[in-house]
């Protein structure tokens, strides 16, 4: 080895560098991960609860109670639907309550941004607990006000609250008895397609899946296809199959469903509904590529390009495709499809029921605050303003008028509803137990073409068994 | 080794004996009689002490209570939790959907690294010394733009890389199937290159190496152009040729800089999180493009266990450690110990 001088010192720093590296490079693997990672987990502090404001008197004018100088905070889940529809909401309260402060704000990952707050005890006021990041109601129902008393509630026009709204709109959030989860939207299961579109070729919507296969061949004469799905709402056509499967199989295919029952998958309306689904795949009569489709654009395909006849979707999706909607495309839904020509439910039956669950914390400052807006939002002013801005209708009956603001769609959705009648229903095993994610990749496969009928109905069983053994998971019991 | 070390230990006392003055202590034990001045004091509290104050606090809290968190049913929404102990651990190894992230990930520490390191220790090659073989040794024509060229992509943010890729991939829009039929590849239309087992895992490590190789082919240019150009030359003159002289001489002389990108390189696609996001959130046809960090985030957040997901994020933690442990092994058996510019 050299003895020159300066070469020593190169060589000393050359190991001393490598040393500091090596140091430095174990402690960034140290950190990178796990910064990463959990820099989303916050610490519990304690949570002493949030700071309670001194309550006003409870009088008919203020059925809740709520201070004159009150500061309410709600945080309103910008979807779909937007935030504003809250904020008019709330200034409509103001006009009520002309000291209080309402602050609406939106968030598109409610979950995320909440978290740390529930975990403090200060969380908002109001919450619209939806879209993709939205909070397992399995986690949080027990921390949640009780808002029976919103609907014993006048509303500003003076009529109880109650006497205003479509029947069963408590139950889809209701958890454990407790009513904790004021569903705003009345949405409508449906398949749809373009009025225009069927009328020039003399089609029909098919009312059995026979016909709907006819409906194929008749879609591949004019070179288009009879069905088209995205990557991330292959589970819509899961929906479809589940509502064609309770029609067709009544309450006791609903229940076992519901239940996680060990063969709710394999009851015989179920597996009618996937052989004809498999059969449409295999006849090739959906677009192809929709595992590798972001769902809007395969919407599109459907709503503008018009490359696919149906669509299966919640009344949400007139407003969703709003800007690529194809012109005089008249948008219009039909009740699901049935197994046979007599199923246990009549034809006309349809899934339906109330979403976008706005929720009130026990631990926030204000929750008179946050149910004062339930109140405005549950007034004729501000739910008509929600149905014409958003052409969705809400719980709140009689909003609607005959022409439905220029809708077709949203015409078409209280046409079901009201030829449904009685025969209205709705399920929530999926959501609940947050199966939705684990369904998608076995709906893709099943919508490709790389699984059969029991290839399907084995995952997507072994999907409710695992949750039904799953001992840390609360089950509700649905009868 | 020996030797280095001493002389290491040597020149790093030499400074700081001469910045003591001569004759004001005895020579047995100065150091710990100096007195502490204000000075020093002061360079200690905020070069030492600071940093390591936020380390503790910023760093190492918040792993010591991950870790604790990782043993309890913590469901992330109240202040409460029970302690039950190795029990989250004990779940994951019958976890089917996380022993296949596991296996995602494990598939992408091996593959982006490599891929991407190999490309751009090529392209680098070419804009440093792969030129024309008379006059000096330089890069090839237009050396300059290649490189700007190359780094074009490290200035987009992931989330937009994934976002514009998806696009790219769509199978009946995409730019990619329209490119494939328009040279008429016809069985190439609708092809769903994310939605497809086959393909979605190798398409989106091509989108992630596509995204890396700009930076590393900067790095290892800086590495390649202080290697001295005359052993390029030396090696030129004795008839070597430009591959010989890149896998001979330039991956030798930048092995360090090759392990340093190995590691962040493994670091960034164990946890690959932004574009498995942005390309395929549902985790990809049977999950074939799932990694732990999706996982992690959905047990987290749509599931509410953040105890049971804090537990794959120490897993996620300690499989990190364990790929860059496995690159200085490797590095170390292959002989890396050896200081080769020392010896040149």
């Amino acid at each position: 080895m050299s003895t020159n001088k300066l070469t020593d010192g190169r060589l000393a720093q050359a190991a001393l560098d490598r040393r500091t590296f090596v140091r430095g490079a174990v402690a960034t693997a140290l950190l990178a991960p796990l910064g990463g990672a959990l820099a989303g987990c916050a610490v519990p502090s304690g949570g002493s609860g949030g700071e309670e404001t001194a309550g006003g008197e409870m009088t008919a004018d203020n059925p809740f109670g709520l201070a004159q100088d009150a500061d309410v905070e709600a945080v309103i889940f910008n979807g779909g639907y937007g935030f504003d529809y809250v904020q008019f909401a709330a200034d409509e309260a103001n006009k009520q309550f002309a000291d209080v402060t309402f602050e609406v704000s939106p968030s598109t990952q409610i979950a995320q941004e909440l978290q740390p707050r529930f975990v403090a005890g200060n969380p908002p006021d109001l919450i619209d607990n939806s879209g993709a990041g939205l909070i397992g109601f399995n986690t949080i129902s027990d921390q949640l006000e009780e808002l029976d008393d919103v609907f014993e509630a006048p509303n500003y026009e003076g009529t109880t609250i109650a006497d205003t709204l479509y029947p069963a709109v408590k139950a889809p959030g209701t958890y454990n008895g407790r009513f904790v989860a004021l569903n705003y939207v009345m949405t409508v299961y449906a398949v749809w397609y373009s009025a225009s579109l069927f009328e020039d070729n003399g089609w029909t919507a098919p009312a059995t899946w026979q016909e709907a296969i006819d409906l194929g061949a008749e879609a591949k004469k004019a070179d288009k296809k009879l069905f088209v799905w995205g990557k991330e709402a292959a589970t819509y056509y899961q929906t479809m199959a589940l509502n064609s499967a309770i029609k067709e199989g009544g309450d006791e295919v609903r229940l076992s469903l519901e239940n996680l029952e060990p063969n709710a998958w394999s009851l015989d309306a179920m597996q009618g509904v996937l052989e004809a689904l498999h059969e449409i795949v295999q006849k090739g009569y959906f677009v192809p590529g929709g595992a590798g489709t972001q769902f809007t654009a395969a919407q599109a395909r459907w709503s503008n390009d018009q490359d696919a006849l149906l669509y299966p979707s919640g009344g949400w999706i007139e407003n969703e495709m709003k800007d690529a909607t194809a012109d005089d495309f008249r948008m219009t839904g039909f009740p699901t499809p049935t197994v046979s020509d007599s199923p246990a439910m009549p034809y006309e039956a349809i899934r339906a029921g109330a979403g976008e669950p706005f929720i009130v914390p026990s631990q926030a400052a204000n929750p008179a605050g946050g149910k004062e807006i339930l109140r405005a939002m549950l007034s004729a002013e501000a739910a008509t303003n929600f149905s014409q801005s958003r052409l969705a209708p809400t719980i709140v009956k009689g909003i609607v008028p005959d022409d439905g603001f220029g809708s077709t769609a949203l015409v078409s959705q209280t046409g079901m509803l009201d030829a449904a009648g009685d025969n209205i229903f709705n399920y929530q095993f999926v959501d609940y137990y947050g199966l939705n994610a684990d369904q998608l990749v076995v709906w893709n496969a099943f919508l490709s073409g790389d699984l059969d009928v029991k290839g399907v109905t084995d995952k997507l069983q072994k999907i409710s068994d695992d949750v039904a053994a799953d001992d840390s998971v609360e089950k509700i019991e649905v009868s | 080794m020996s030797g280095t070390s001493h002389l290491a230990a040597h020149s790093d006392a030499t400074p700081s004996a001469t910045a003591v003055p001569p004759g004001n202590t005895p020579g047995q034990g100065r150091r710990r009689r100096r007195r502490i001045s204000f000075d020093k004091a002061s360079f200690f509290a905020v070069a030492l002490l600071l940093p390591l104050a936020v380390y503790v606090v910023f760093v190492i809290s918040p792993f010591v209570q991950a870790v604790y968190f990782s043993m309890t049913d913590w469901s992330g929404f109240t202040a409460d939790m029970a302690f039950v102990g190795l029990d989250n651990f004990a779940r994951l190894l019958g976890d089917e959907k996380f022993l296949r992230a596991m296996l995602n990930s494990a598939l992408l520490a091996v593959v982006v690294p490599t891929v991407t390191i190999a490309i751009a220790i090529a392209v680098a090659t070419m804009v440093t010394v792969g030129g024309s073989t008379t006059g000096g040794v330089r890069g090839v024509r237009g050396a300059g733009f290649y490189r700007v060229i190359s780094f074009f992509p490290y200035c987009v943010p992931a989330i937009v890389i994934g976002l514009v890729w998806a696009q790219v991939y769509d199978p009946s829009r995409g730019l990619l199937n329209g490119v494939l039929t328009g040279i008429g590849l016809d069985g190439m239309a609708d092809f769903p290159w994310l939605g497809d087992t086959r393909t979605a895992m190798a398409a989106s490590m091509f989108v992630i190496v596509w995204s890396f190789i700009g930076f590393y082919t900067v790095l290892f240019v800086a590495a390649i152009k202080g290697v001295p150009g005359e052993i390029y030359e030396a090696a030129r003159l004795d008839g070597a040729s430009r591959f010989r002289t890149a896998v001979s001489i330039t991956v030798p002389l930048i092995r360090d800089n090759v392990r340093t990108a190995w590691i962040y390189l493994g670091i960034a696609a164990i946890d690959s999180f932004v574009y498995m996001q942005a390309m395929n959130p549902g985790g990809g046809p049977g999950y074939s493009t799932f990694v732990i960090s999706q996982d992690l985030y959905q047990t987290a957040f749509s599931k509410g266990q953040f105890g049971y997901a804090t537990a794959m994020g120490v897993v996620l933690a300690l499989v990190t450690l364990l790929f860059a442990a496995v690159v200085f092994l490797v590095d170390r058996v292959t002989g890396g110990g050896d200081d080769v510019r020392g010896h040149a």
